[in-house]
């Protein structure tokens, strides 16, 4: 049926709703289309720089921006138990309290990064800001150390360095490990 | 359905104003929101930046458009739809047993889990009486 003669039906006999949302539909869905498009030039338009940098080939890997967090490095494995075996600077296993339990880095805090929102615990913001800190998680492609570092960097934490082949390559190294849950 | 006006007026300024709220905490840090889009691991690393780029500029424009008044109809569609989409997606992150942040409200999100989608389900029913409300009524 035309929209016309559909909306005068409905204004005659009082029909309404579900008929007036039909008749509408493809101007409805032809807004919509607008509203979207908007979306999508305001957040390439607003967000411009970020694009630039994605279309550079930055971002492909991990959305953390190093140039945000001038105080976080990315070591290696190697560079992590150098630190560890000479007991410099605090570990902190960014993983849940279960793996965390099942086997972590020895010496390392149990800090799981998921919670947003949640403080940090005094212990750890008493720290020294020029301390180093080490963080890890699972491996592969997890995110969680990559979080925690950016939370101890708005800490302002100055030396965080992310081990990012994390428990799996610790592990995998037959690197000493302890058990457990964390007591502090 | 709802067709007590002053309820929908109401619908539309909470859900659109909702809407705004959610957006414009994403807006604040994109790459924030990229990761907690990826943390989901449905899409791989571009799509969750493409979708961190638009979809808090999708929620903040029709949220905006719903409160004012404006495109009542194809707001309330877009909203519903992407409510729709979220809860899908709570549903699928549950069964799959994934630990991760909603990333709805920024600093108030909390464990995508049941309790999101009971919040989405109400924002959903909001959307849904508006999308085939008589016109005039909203």
């Amino acid at each position: 049926m035309p929209s016309g003669s559909s909306r005068r039906a409905s204004k005659s006999t009082g029909r309404s709703t579900a008929d007036d949302a039909l008749s509408e539909t493809p101007k409805i869905i032809r807004q919509a289309l607008v509203i979207g498009a908007l979306g999508v030039l305001l957040g390439a338009a607003v967000n411009f720089s970020l694009v630039k940098r994605f279309a550079r080939g930055e971002f492909r890997e991990t959305f953390f921006s190093q140039a945000d967090n001038s105080s976080v490095r990315l070591i290696t494995l190697q560079e992590a138990e150098d630190l560890w075996a000479a007991a410099e600077g605090v570990f902190f296993d960014a993983r849940g309290a279960g793996p965390y339990g099942e086997g972590h880095v020895p010496r390392a805090r149990n800090l799981p990064a998921t919670e947003s929102g949640q403080k940090l615990p005094a212990d750890v913001m008493e720290l020294p800001r020029e301390r180093t800190l080490v963080v890890y998680c699972e491996g592969g492609d997890c995110q969680s150390s990559l979080l925690l570092a950016k939370r101890l960097h708005d800490e302002g934490f100055k030396d965080i360095r992310v081990m990012t082949g994390g428990w799996e390559e610790w592990k995998k190294a037959g690197l000493p490990e302890e058990k457990g849950d964390d007591k502090e | 359905m709802i067709k007590n006006k002053t309820l929908l007026v109401l619908f539309r300024l909470v859900l659109g104003g909702l809407f705004v709220y959610a957006g414009v905490v994403k807006v604040l840090d994109p790459l924030d929101f990229a990761q907690n889009i990826r943390n989901y691991r449905l899409v791989g690393q571009s799509l969750s930046f493409i979708a961190a780029v638009v979809l808090p500029w999708l929620e903040i424009l029709a949220g905006v458009a719903l409160a004012l008044g404006v495109w009542k109809r194809a707001s309330a569609l877009i909203i519903s739809g992407l409510l729709v989409f979220f809860i899908l997606l709570t549903l699928v992150t549950i069964a799959r047993g994934l630990d991760v942040d909603c990333g709805c409200f920024g600093a108030l999100s909390r464990k995508s889990g049941l309790g999101v989608i009971l919040e989405d389900l109400g924002m959903l029913f909001m959307g849904l009486c508006l999308l085939f409300a008589p016109a005039k009524q909203i």
